[in-house]
């Protein structure tokens, strides 16, 4: 078991899975679940008004990463080969993967509001586009279908953990252990996920991302890079009480950062996480959905966008 | 109860309750809200409607003025409190919103979970004996009171996310940009936390069709609410040629689908059959098509012209007015009462009351008062039912 506690990529986790099977990309292996995931949350937004119809599906055009449906469906995968040793997927549990998605769309939506963000995925927003009232209904709308379609399951403990996204999808599984080890894996990612996205902020350049960098600063917000290099200059205190809101702020705190070694500090909180998250879901049985999720892990530590 | 204490602290942080102020350029609340706007409470015997309400409360047993704003516990209201303060001197709509809650609660009225909790009541509880362990207090289980408060939780929500404002559209009269940013950010963001208190609120009733039923009436409403804002937002005041029928499908999804929708689930949490629902659902339904249609029609009947006699060219009495006229010669009196490109509501007003749009009005909000009074026969005699039918009386008096 040790070996899956690198952080070196390892392009196959020699694991033995009831067919040897051996594979190279996660998101390939995820994506066979996800074939029509977009066409498929487009039909619970079957709405009749046209322009709201238009603005809610404007995410779902089949160029997200799908991050999280594919960790759903992979997740899915190993914990049911864990529990039984059936790879088979149920209906339900690639529901879930659609009401992740759609959840997430609908936060996105709103903060693009919030941040008065223009662009997003390589295009405009919807709210600079059809403008901020209707953005926001648009937001309520996929919420409430995915409500929707989160009731139709028909489990009241899936209900029940609607926020938790990632535990769901062990719906049926009996065993609590792993309802743990998914809660787990999916908290310490998301948390490594996000401190990474910090850390892109600073050392990415705006093309790469598709949206523009030092987007935290500007909106006032002293994220893990910050909150680190403060503690190596202390004269940032002031400008972090005060948001960055005098002329010059963001370039000054800017460059304290990329002095600093926030970057690094974060980055390495992150790689703390991500073993935290490894070291959990290697507690299941091996197949290769089990090591996708690992080499996903990683994956999300080395991404540059 | 220690939570009213802290909301009676609401309005200090907002400042004093003046005057209403005439709204920024979008639909104002008055058409909107509960029956309990401050401009509609003159010319409905106030000591009438509050008396109405405040029997009904004993009835459920429950003083139901702050059941939207409960998740808001100490620290969560200051917090919020403290970001609407902020608002304070801008012409953000959220400012009006929350001080419209907090008058509506002064005069006991968060009127859709009140009708849910009487009608909890009124349907008592089923013959099939379901052996959950429940435990009702004053004839209502504590999962339809749960239910009461989501529903007004969401209501609650979408009023506060109508408030959002185009930035592009602002001009210097309303004020800095910034304010209507931060409004703007404070508004999606107490909406969304509403929303997702109705969420949990919605998985601890442990009820798949509830959760269903309660959040296709959120997507009702959404809809609504979007062409709440389509009608709003013409030039020259021209309004869409929508004849009535279509008017009361939108007024369905904005006023309608969230009251008959909770009704209904009401009844499906004490296991009653698909009659019962049905009957509960369409109660829901026509009393509060009769409430929407009541509030529009008050700009009509009031004798006395007040300061702000603006009216909704989208509301029931003009729609109505419209349909008899044709659109062509509506057109050309909304022309006319034009000076200068702005509109002379006064004299509008008058144009249409010598037509025949209010009295026929009139008589669609009776129309639904009687369906919504059909609908509670099938329920045994009670006090709940009384005041349920008090309550359409009240709201379909125009004398």
């Amino acid at each position: 078991m040790s070996r899956f506690h690198h952080m070196t990529p390892a392009v196959c986790c020699c694991s033995k899975t009831q067919s040897g099977e051996k594979y190279t990309d996660p998101f390939k292996l995820g994506w066979r679940d996800l074939k029509g995931l977009y066409e498929d949350i487009r039909k619970e937004l079957l709405i009749s008004t046209t322009e709201l119809k238009e603005m809610s599906e404007y995410y779902f055009d089949g160029k997200g990463k799908a991050f999280r449906p594919i960790i759903v469906v992979l997740m899915a995968r190993a914990c049911n080969i864990h529990h039984n040793n059936s790879r088979d997927m149920q209906a339900s549990q690639r529901s879930i993967a659609l009401i992740a998605e759609m959840i997430h769309t609908a936060s996105l939506v709103h903060d693009d509001v919030i941040d008065d963000a223009s662009s997003r995925r390589g295009k405009h927003t919807v709210n600079k586009i059809w403008g901020e009232k209707k953005a926001v209904l648009a937001g309520d709308l996929i919420l409430s279908a995915a409500s929707i379609a989160l009731a139709r399951i028909g489990n009241t403990t899936v209900i029940s953990i609607l926020t938790q996204v990632i535990e769901d999808l062990v719906r049926g599984c009996p065993d609590p252990m792993v309802h743990e080890i998914a809660y787990q894996y999916g908290k310490n990612v998301g948390i490594a996920f996000q401190l990474i996205d910090d850390v892109l902020d600073f050392t990415s350049c705006s093309d790469q991302m598709g949206k523009p960098t030092s987007a935290d600063l500007k909106l006032g917000l002293a994220t893990g890079p910050v909150l680190f290099a403060c503690q190596q200059f202390p004269e940032m205190n002031a400008m972090i009480m005060r948001r960055f809101s005098l002329p010059g702020d963001v370039d000054r705190a800017r460059q304290y950062v990329l002095q600093s070694d926030g970057v690094q500090q974060t980055t390495y909180l992150a790689q703390r996480y991500c073993h935290e998250a490894v070291r959990e879901i290697s507690k299941l049985r091996p197949s290769p959905e089990r090591d996708a999720l690992i080499q996903l892990s990683e994956i999300v530590l080395t991404r540059d966008k | 109860m220690r939570v009213q204490h802290l909301l009676l602290r609401l309005p200090g942080y907002l400042g004093a309750l003046g005057p209403p102020r005439r709204l920024w350029r979008s639909r104002s609340l008055n058409s909107i809200s509960p029956v309990g706007s401050w401009r509609g409470q003159s010319s409905r015997s106030p000591a009438h409607w509050n008396q109405v309400v405040s029997e009904a409360e004993k009835i459920v047993g429950y003083p139901t003025s702050f059941m939207s704003l409960r998740c808001l516990l100490s620290d969560e209201l200051s917090n919020i409190a403290m970001q609407v303060r902020k608002l304070v001197g801008t012409q953000h709509p959220l400012l009006t919103t929350a001080r419209g809650l907090v008058h509506e609660s002064r005069h006991n009225l968060q009127l859709r979970g009140l009708v849910v909790l009487l009608i909890s009541k009124a349907a008592g509880p089923s013959r099939v004996n379901a052996s959950q362990n429940y435990d009702a207090v004053s004839g209502i289980y504590s999962c339809q009171r749960s239910l009461a408060e989501i529903t007004e939780l969401i209501h609650t929500a979408l009023l506060v996310h109508r408030g959002i404002v185009n930035l592009n559209e602002l001009q210097s009269s309303d004020g800095p940009l910034k304010d209507m940013q931060f409004g703007n950010k404070i508004a999606i963001l107490s909406g969304d936390f509403l929303l997702a208190n109705a969420c949990n609120g919605l998985a601890l009733l442990q009820n798949t069709k509830v959760v269903e039923l309660l959040a296709s009436a959120l997507m009702d409403l959404v809809q609504g609410v979007y062409h709440e804002n389509s009608a709003s937002t013409k030039e020259n005041y021209i309004t869409d040629d929508i004849g009535i029928s279509t008017w009361k499908e939108q007024t369905f999804l904005s006023h309608g689908a969230l009251l008959a929708k909770s009704c209904q689930a009401a009844m499906e949490l004490a296991k009653h059959d698909a009659e019962v629902q049905d009957m509960a659902f369409q109660y829901g339904k026509h009393m509060a098509m009769s409430h929407k249609i009541n509030s529009d029609l008050q700009p009509f009947i009031k004798e006395k012209t007040s300061d702000c006699a603006t009216f909704h060219l989208n509301s029931a009495p003009v729609v109505l007015h419209q349909e008899f006229l044709g659109r062509d010669l509506w057109i050309k009196q909304i022309k006319e009462a034009q000076e200068k490109g702005r509109l002379d509501y006064a004299k509008l007003r008058e144009t249409i009351k010598a037509g025949k749009g209010v009295t026929s009005a009139i008589d669609l909000c009776r129309y639904h008062g009687n369906k919504a009074l059909e609908a509670l026969e099938s329920f045994p005699p009670s006090e709940a039912r009384s005041a349920l039918e008090n309550i359409v009386f009240a709201v379909t008096r125009f004398s």
